[in-house]
């Protein structure tokens, strides 16, 4: 009757991953998915892909947890592909024309008339189909109608595995960075980063301790409502029986004494802050991790790579 | 030169609405009501720096109203708390008040702020805007003075310590704080034996080095090392003086609701008819399915309950006590071996299951009404049987029926409300019940209650298991007892 946290995937190593502070950890994954949206050719993001793949390697996380992440977009993933590669209005007139070029390669005049006069005697289609090479004709339909007008497009098939690698490796990301740092070195991270915005007033402390609070009681809270739960069934109750009112309604036992106790804990936590002197203001504040050589690095060079691969790929 | 004392000058304290909920009948008749609805009235006593006073007190004596009063959470009505000489008036009064005078209260989940044992302890010190370099100081002497080590220690999260570890973790955050002053309020009534033992030891060794203890509790054993021992009784200050004095004074403590007698009976009860006689755990191993190691909390284990006797089930915290219980009772499946009440696997609510602190499961409008959830959701017609079957559990756990009935369960005294939790399982009429831990946190009387009601269950002719630290108290009982 476990409940699954939304969180606490952190997996404890001691790889060079892991040992990257998680300020520098949260640049990079900015920067990261910067590339991935400022490139506009499969060049750029294959070398995306290869980059997190190495990474994954590094952290040592096996495939099969690295991948854990994209299950619950599954279907959006799905949609995706099958709303580029689908169309409603299928024809067949129209032929595609490719231009595989390198990012930004200038077309000789040749090719660009070649190309032209094609456009213009609509036998093709005109399609920047981002690749590396140069300029080709492809005999392929625009679309291929199945039923009715309704058909798939061939190019829309290569657009859409572009944009499910694209929405893959941003979640991929993302759980790379939840691998490898633990959620109290990422809360820290995010108020480290955030407190310039104590010069506009904002209340950083304050916000990091909610954090911080939060992470602390939020597996508390859970293992509590599982022991209800359990304590509810001794007396008879059930939680998977019955239509949508029914099984609402079971929850109320669990859920009543679940917010009681809650209530009444942040009262007594309230209190033994308020007794060990916390007012939210002048507390000293310690610098745990310092930002090392090895972190300049890594965000440096890391950055570089990354701003690269968004201007030229 | 200033004093170097704590002083409690002729205390008053009343909560600004006391006496609206409950009407103190009790009092009542005292005469006096005014003074009836005093928390405490007139207490008055000093504690010493290096000095371990243990305060005792039954419960809703004013105990823990004391000790908010002690950290400045609380305000007396009347009277005042004096630290090494700053009174009330003083400027930051309330300031050095808490930096001067730490409080360690019951459950430490409710006083750990911090996801990592380093942040916790440096908590108080940041707060009071040490340098860095005396909190690192500080911090890795204090978990030392607690006996934690800090290398093992600093960066682990408390949701992965022991309830011993907890508390020992919440010590160590007050003391590196360098208070002259510790209270402490039942700091050891969650926790199993050896774990009470070091946080005791982590509090003698504050006082050795000098800090003034004022220890709250209802346990007489630990107040026989105090250098001084107070009694609250009522809200008044009823004894000050040595512990010797007043250990031995068996008729004083009975008063004072610290000692309680039992009265071991023998079966006066008429058996009630019994519709399963035995309960019977045979090879039974268990691990958790998601715990990374796959170790089970217990092999091959064999146990047969018969009706009318009684087992103790002993073994530290983490032993795998509840979990057994949880099994027994048909909560969940073995991962080997087999649980039959008579021939059958038990089905939920055919063995009635008492979890630890069971008063934080109510949650009806009225007890009337979470006494007869278990039994609707067996499908009994209560209907109509409803309110005799309400007044018999109520009448069982020593509550009047009228008086109770159409309270809310949130408005309950503690003892109440364990009271009434366990009315809620006895409402399932189950041949068996299991407790896990029936008397933590409780009184004297609380526990002779528990006693009382085990035995009159027995004399009924129910079958019994109690999981419990406290082997000792249950002896009188016991048909067998088993270790895990």
């Amino acid at each position: 009757m476990a409940i699954p946290l939304p969180f606490g995937n952190y997996l404890a190593r001691n790889t060079a991953i892991h040992r990257i502070d998680a300020r520098v950890k949260l640049l990079l994954v900015v920067m990261y998915v910067y590339a991935l949206f400022a490139c506009s050719t499969w060049a750029g993001l294959l070398a995306a892909l290869c980059i997190l793949g190495v990474l994954f390697i590094v952290a040592c996380i096996p495939v099969r947890m690295a991948l854990r992440g994209l299950k619950p977009i599954f279907f959006i993933l799905v949609f995706t592909f099958l709303a580029n590669a689908l169309t409603f209005s299928a024809s067949e007139t129209a032929l595609v024309a490719g231009h595989m070029a390198v990012g930004a390669v200038p077309l000789d005049n040749a090719t660009a008339e070649a190309m032209q006069t094609a456009y213009a005697e609509e036998r093709y289609q005109l399609l920047s189909l981002p690749f590396v090479g140069q300029v080709f004709f492809l005999d392929l339909p625009q679309s291929v109608p199945l039923i009715g007008s309704f058909g798939i497009k061939p190019l829309g098939i290569i657009k859409g595995l572009y944009f499910v690698l694209r929405i893959s490796l941003l979640v991929l990301t993302t759980s790379l960075l939840t691998y490898t740092t633990s959620i109290v070195s990422l809360t820290d991270a995010i108020s480290k980063l955030l407190a310039p915005l104590r010069a506009f007033k904002v209340p950083v402390e304050d916000i990091a301790m909610v954090f911080t609070i939060a992470l602390r009681f939020i597996p508390l809270t859970a293992s509590e409502a599982e022991k209800l739960m359990v304590a509810q069934s001794a007396r008879g109750a059930t939680f998977n029986q019955g239509g949508l009112v029914k099984r609402a309604k079971a929850w109320i036992p669990v859920m009543i004494p679940l917010f009681v106790n809650l209530f009444r804990r942040a009262d007594h936590l309230a209190q033994a802050m308020e007794s060990r002197c916390y007012v939210g203001r002048g507390r000293t504040q310690l610098a745990h991790s310092r930002i090392k050589g090895t972190d300049i690095c890594w965000a440096v060079i890391g950055s570089a790579v990354l701003i690269a691969i968004g201007i030229f790929l | 030169m200033e004093p170097t004392l704590l002083e409690f000058k002729n205390i008053d304290f009343s909560y600004p609405h006391h006496g609206k909920n409950e009407p103190s009948v009790e009092f009542a008749t005292s005469g006096n009501r005014l003074a009836a609805q005093k928390t405490l009235c007139n207490v008055g006593f000093n504690i010493e720096r290096g000095e371990r006073v243990v305060l005792l007190g039954a419960n809703g004596s004013g105990k823990s109203t004391l000790a908010k009063l002690a950290n400045g959470l609380l305000l007396p009505t009347d009277g005042q708390v004096v630290v090494d000489g700053i009174s009330s008036w003083q400027h930051d009064y309330l300031l050095e008040l808490r930096k001067n005078v730490g409080l360690v209260t019951q459950d430490p989940d409710n006083q750990i702020v911090s996801t990592t044992v380093f942040d916790e302890v440096a908590f108080g010190p940041q707060n009071l805007g040490w340098k860095p370099k005396r909190i690192y100081e500080t911090v890795s002497q204090s978990l030392e003075h607690v006996g934690l080590s800090e290398d093992v220690y600093a960066g682990r999260d408390p949701n992965s310590l022991s309830g011993g570890e907890k508390q020992r973790v919440v010590i160590a955050a007050l003391l590196a704080m360098q208070p002259n002053y510790l209270v402490l309020d039942e700091p050891t009534s969650m926790l199993d034996p050896a774990a009470r033992m070091q946080v005791l030891k982590a509090i003698a060794s504050a006082a050795k080095r000098g800090q003034g203890i004022l220890h709250i509790t209802h346990r007489l054993e630990e107040a026989v090392k105090a250098d001084r021992v107070l009694i609250l009784y009522r809200g008044r200050l009823c004894y000050n003086g040595k512990p010797e004095d007043i250990l031995g004074n068996k008729e004083a403590l009975i008063r004072f609701g610290l000692r309680a007698q039992l009265h071991v009976r023998r079966a006066s009860e008429v058996a009630e008819p019994i519709k399963h006689s035995s309960l019977t755990l045979s090879d039974v191993s268990f691990s958790y399915p998601n715990s990374p190691s796959k170790l089970p909390v217990f092999e091959d284990m064999n146990l047969e309950l018969k009706a009318g006797e009684c087992h103790l089930l002993v073994g530290a915290s983490g032993s795998g006590k509840s979990t057994l219980l949880t099994l027994a009772a048909g909560l969940a499946k073995p991962s080997k071996g087999t649980v039959l009440l008579d021939d059958n696997t038990p089905l939920p609510g055919e063995v009635g299951l008492v979890f630890q602190h069971p008063e934080s499961q109510l949650f009806a409008q009225t007890i009337k009404e979470d006494i007869l959830f278990g039994p609707r959701n067996l499908g009994m017609q209560v209907e109509e049987a409803g309110d005799a079957l309400v007044n018999r559990v109520l009448t069982l756990v020593g509550l009047d029926p009228d008086k109770f009935r159409h309270r809310s369960p949130f408005s309950l005294s503690g003892g109440e409300a364990r009271r009434v939790a366990i009315a809620t399982v006895l409402a399932l009429g189950t041949d068996f019940f299991l407790l896990d831990e029936p008397t933590a946190g409780l009184d004297a009387r609380g526990r002779v209650f528990i006693f009382e009601l085990l035995q009159s269950l027995l004399a009924k002719g129910k079958g019994i298991m109690v999981a419990t630290h406290d082997p000792e108290f249950f002896l009188p009982l016991a048909t067998g007892r088993r270790e895990l």
